[in-house]
Order: C-alpha cells, then sequence, then structure tokens
C-alpha cells in the first residue's frame, strides 16, 4: 500500500485508519514529497512505513518511490492511494481482487461508472473526456476515468513503473505504457468524495499544461520502440 | 526575401522541429522542456511560410527594417531562454546540494549502526 503525500496533515490520519480497516494485512507505506507541514510526524505516528523525499520531487518520483520499495521487498501487489482522502477505502478489497485472479496486471478505480458517483465540474468532465479517447486511440480500449490516482498493480506492473514512471501526471502516460508492454488493465467501479482537505495540484494553467504534456508524451512515445 | 532564401527557412525549421521529436523520442529532452523549443520551432515555420507576418510586425512596431525585428526578437528570446535555464540550474544545484548532504549524513548513520550492532561487518567494511 502507497500512499504519496504531500501537505496532507488534515487527512492522511484518517486515510491510515481507513486503510487499516478495509485491508488489514496490508503494510502501509506513506512516502513524504518534502511535505512543510506535519505530514511526516503523523506518518510516523501512526507507525506506518515512512520514506522522506529530502525535497518537493513531484507525484510521478515520489510514486515510483514506492513502487521501487515495494519491489525490493518483495511485495507481490502495491496499491496506490491518495493521502488527501478522495477515494474510499472500503473499496481496497475489490480493487485487488482481478490482481489475485490474475485477470489483470493493473486495476484502476474509476469513479465514472457508477450512475451519479461523482459530481465534477464541466472542465474536468471534459478533460477526463480527452483523455478517454487518448487511451482509445492509443490502445484500443476504454477508460472511464484515466487519470484516477486509485489502482492496484502485480508484480509485473512494479516492474515496469520503477524503471519509468513519467516525473509529472504520470496516471494516462502509465497506462498506456503498460498497455504497449503488453500488460493488461481494466477499471472497477469505485466511489470518491470530493477532497477532505488541502487544495487541489491542479489549477486551471497547468490543466492546460497537463492535457499538452499528455498528449506530447503519448504522441511522441507511441514512435519509441518498446523493449 | 527571395524564394530560394524562403526554402531554405522552411527546411531549416522542419529540421529543428525533427531533431527536437528525436530528441524527446530518445528521452535525451524531457517533454516538460521541450515545449518550449516544439513552439519555437513551429513559429520559425509559420514566420518562413507566410514572411508577410513578418512585414507587419515590423512595420506595426515601427522597426526601419524587418531584420531588425527579426533579429531583436531573437535575441530576445534567447536572453529569455538563457536566464531560465540558469534558474533552473541554480535549482538543481541546491537539490543536488541537499541530497550529498542527506547521503552523508546516512552514511555516518549506517556506520553508527553497524558499529553498535555488529562489530564484525565493520570490520569487513575497513578491508
Amino acid at each position: 500500500m502507497v500512499i504519496p503525500v504531500f501537505n496532507e496533515e488534515e487527512t492522511l490520519r484518517s486515510v491510515i485508519v481507513g486503510v487499516r480497516t478495509f485491508l488489514s494485512q496490508a503494510d502501509i507505506l506513506v512516502v513524504n514529497d518534502g511535505s512543510t507541514d506535519s505530514t511526516g510526524n503523523i506518518a510516523r505516528e501512526e507507525g506506518v512505513l515512512v520514506l522522506e523525499h529530502p525535497y518537493n520531487m513531484g507525484i510521478g518520483a515520489t510514486m515510483q518511490t514506492g513502487f521501487l520499495y515495494a519491489l525490493r521487498n518483495g511485495y507481490d501487489i502495491a496499491i496506490q492511494v491518495d493521502g488527501d482522502g478522495q477515494h474510499h477505502p472500503e473499496f481496497l478489497p475489490s480493487l485487488i481482487t482481478p490482481i489475485l485472479k490474475g485477470q489483470s496486471n493493473l486495476v484502476i478505480g474509476s469513479r465514472y461508472l457508477l450512475d451519479g458517483g461523482f459530481k465534477s465540474t464541466l472542465l474536468r468532465k471534459l478533460g477526463i473526456k480527452i483523455f478517454t479517447c487518448l487511451v482509445w486511440i492509443f490502445t484500443g480500449k476504454r477508460a472511464t476515468d484515466p487519470t484516477s490516482g486509485f489502482r492496484a498493480m502485480d508484480r509485473k506492473g512494479l516492474e515496469l513503473f520503477s524503471e519509468e514512471y513519467p516525473s509529472d501526471y504520470p496516471e494516462v502516460e502509465a497506462l498506456i505504457s503498460a498497455d504497449r508492454k503488453g500488460l493488461h488493465f481494466q477499471e472497477i467501479p469505485t466511489m470518491m468524495r470530493h477532497r477532505q482537505g488541502g487544495t487541489s495540484s491542479i489549477g486551471i494553467l497547468s490543466a492546460l499544461y497537463y492535457m499538452v504534456k499528455v498528449t506530447l508524451s503519448i504522441s511522441i512515445g507511441s514512435f519509441r520502440r518498446v523493449k | 526575401m527571395s524564394t530560394r532564401l524562403n526554402l531554405f527557412a522552411i527546411i531549416g525549421s522542419i529540421i529543428l522541429l525533427l531533431i527536437i521529436f528525436e530528441l524527446v523520442r530518445r528521452k535525451y529532452l524531457r517533454e516538460r522542456y521541450s515545449l518550449i523549443w516544439i513552439v519555437t520551432g513551429a513559429f520559425f515555420l509559420l514566420l518562413s511560410i507566410r514572411v508577410d507576418f513578418l512585414y507587419r510586425i515590423s512595420n506595426f512596431l515601427g522597426f526601419s527594417i524587418p531584420s531588425n525585428a527579426l533579429f531583436f526578437f531573437g535575441i530576445l528570446f534567447l536572453l529569455s531562454i538563457i536566464l531560465g535555464l540558469s534558474v533552473i540550474t541554480s535549482r538543481l544545484s541546491e537539490k543536488n546540494k541537499v541530497l550529498t548532504q542527506e547521503v552523508v549524513l546516512l552514511k555516518k548513520r549506517v556506520a553508527d549502526l553497524e558499529k553498535s550492532k555488529n562489530p564484525r561487518i565493520q570490520q569487513n567494511h575497513n578491508l
């Protein structure tokens, strides 16, 4: 269980408690990406595994640190849960079921598979629609929520992502690079809350950069040979 | 501008764009930093296809010769890129310093731990 955190002091504790309640057998690793508040202390008080970045390196590098730890310490499954509390921990068991059954290498919790599961702003819906289209163009598969940071992967996924994982806005690209490597991904319906505290990492300008960067990366990436 | 020069400019801009593409594909250039270069390449291409844009801009801003406008903006652009790179380098060297200090402190801590827990390991390290 990898929880990437950057200044999530308001929500981290309840996220950890939630994970413990619904998936008690999981080891919890908090990767603290140079938080300037008490996030790191909260994680240590809770007695979970903590890795600290000496400075802020971005979500991609933070997740990759977690993947590296999981890979080197022999974990078979890694789950990513955001530290801001928007993911419901009661969906954790269903998130790993397809992996345990050997059906998928990568499972993504989608907030759009349930009717009325999530109300988002028009702009976000549009952005996600565009990414869904991109994923469809480059993989031929449907992903209703390709930006979701609520996902689980098996060892194959860990091996791929600990080697290459984009440093900013990694979710959509990771999905496509997994598909190119022949890994199977699938979505399961989940619910998501609106963030409980802190501020979203995405403003309007960076949303634009997000779109351009991901589109660019994916298009150029499709010209790379698969190793 | 002569047609031949025009053609050279177009070919040059396309080559620039191809080089940028190849650099990103080989991961020598991160997507993040490639954006500004792609925009630049596209802008060059636009200017070489529609030279009249340059004439109009230069007229509008009151340059006596269009090439002056081109040089002026070229230099301005280069300056801003260099300034940006200096900022990035400074940030990198600061992070590099932090990292090195972290490693040094860790090394010391690991050595202390080994000494207190298992004297034999410490000896092996010294060999």
